[in-house]
């Protein structure tokens, strides 16, 4: 079978609509119509992956390589990823109408200690080409990259083996204390901390 | 029936009754629930766990309620179009809330096919990140979230803590007490370093 190229599909569906998510949520916090617009992208890739897999599972369904119950519960598993896209994709929709948010919405999303970053990183940072899992950002300082931009392709959900380059546009959630610490490591600036 | 079975059936029944809670509230109960029901639902497929897959029907149940209460909230709260315009976008994000949540219980459901195939679990656990519960020891009772420093010092997030039936979400200066269990998200490394904090250690 295409086990693995089903797995892999499945797992990118997974990351999309976690990823969406937390997108979706901090378009509002930030009134940011470029990340708005960046989930709307992603649904439709979703989208059409979702179709995708569908097929994929049928097929191997059909060939006798699944059994019901198998083919049940993928079918299933990959709307219900579906429909946490198209909720994401609703709350992004609220930030694209021409209408001013209700203050409400973002004091009730934003969350009391966490904060979203977007910085660029700069290559005077220690950061540029060492991977995420050497950093160990989320264990050392709190801060959690939900997605890297480069150039016009976007890395989600990165992980431990994902290097960072100078210029990349990193998506980032950390604490209010630790703001200022994570985004001088960005800059390069008055760095305390280096990594060997 | 299972003692949290019985709990989330009776807040499918529960009759919606006009309690004057703002908007605020609400909408962020509804936010946190929608993201709490998502790390839930993974960790109840890839422990194969029946006890969260039940929280995550409470969590389901508990937000339909918390719909029809935006709702009613938000009619009263409109006085002129301008009102209108801007309230419909909050009852927007609590429906988009609401639909994650579902997707989310119905992930859960899967389970109920008993698999053994282990492809829907596997993808849970590719991810750097976990989410485990963790009894509160006694050196952090009377401490909360933010004065242990649990999220500078470890970089895990606690995402709820489980205090008798019922939840307390985002829970950043809410002192923890004996019998609390802490719905912790963080890399391994980081619960490591958690366990030994909740010690007293450094």
């Amino acid at each position: 079978m295409s086990e693995e190229e089903v797995r892999k599909k499945l797992l990118e569906l997974k990351e999309n609509a976690d990823v969406m998510i937390d997108l979706a949520y901090s378009s509002l916090i930030y009134d940011n119509a470029d990340i708005a617009n960046e989930v709307y992208e992603l649904e439709e890739e979703s989208d059409a992956l979702a179709w995708e897999i569908q097929r994929m599972i049928i097929k191997d369904s059909k060939e006798g390589m699944l059994t019901i119950n198998e083919t049940l519960a993928l079918l299933r598993f990959v709307s219900a990823l579906e429909g946490m896209c198209d909720g994401a994709r609703e709350i992004a929709d609220v930030e694209l109408r021409d209408i001013d948010l209700h203050p409400v919405l973002k004091l009730s999303i934003e969350s009391s200690d966490e904060i979203f970053l977007r910085e660029t990183l700069s290559d005077a940072s220690s950061l540029c080409d060492k991977t995420l899992g050497e950093l160990r950002l989320a264990s050392e300082f709190g801060a959690w990259v939900i997605a890297v931009k480069r150039g016009n392709r976007w890395y989600y959900n990165p992980g431990k083996y994902t290097h960072l380059k100078a210029g990349d546009i990193l998506y980032m959630t950390t604490t209010k204390d630790n703001r200022e610490r994570v985004l001088n490591m960005l800059r390069g600036k008055n760095e305390r901390e280096t990594f060997k | 029936m299972s003692k949290l079975g019985r709990i989330w059936r009776r807040e499918e029944r529960r009759k919606v009754e006009y309690e004057a809670r703002n908007v605020r509230e609400i909408l962020k109960e509804m936010k946190d629930i929608s993201e709490l029901i998502t790390d839930l639902s993974y960790s109840a497929i890839l422990f194969n766990n029946e006890d969260l897959a039940e929280e995550v029907r409470y969590l389901e149940a508990r937000m339909d309620t918390l719909n029809y209460e935006i709702r009613m909230q938000a009619m009263l709260a409109a006085r002129d179009a301008e009102d209108a315009e801007k309230l419909a976008g909050i009852l927007q994000v609590a429906e988009a809330a609401e639909t994650i949540s579902n997707a989310a219980a119905d992930i859960t459901e899967i389970t109920k096919l008993k698999l053994e195939h282990p492809l829907i679990p596997s993808l849970f656990k590719q991810s750097d990140e976990l989410l485990v519960r963790i009894g509160i020891e006694p050196y952090a009772y009377g401490k909360s979230a933010s004065e242990l420093r649990i999220r500078s010092k470890t970089g895990c997030k606690v995402i709820a803590i489980r205090r008798g039936i019922s939840w307390i979400f985002a829970p950043k200066n809410e002192p923890f007490i004996e019998g609390d269990v802490a719905l912790v998200k963080g890399t391994e490394e980081g619960i490591e370093k958690f366990r030994v904090l909740l010690r007293g250690g450094q």
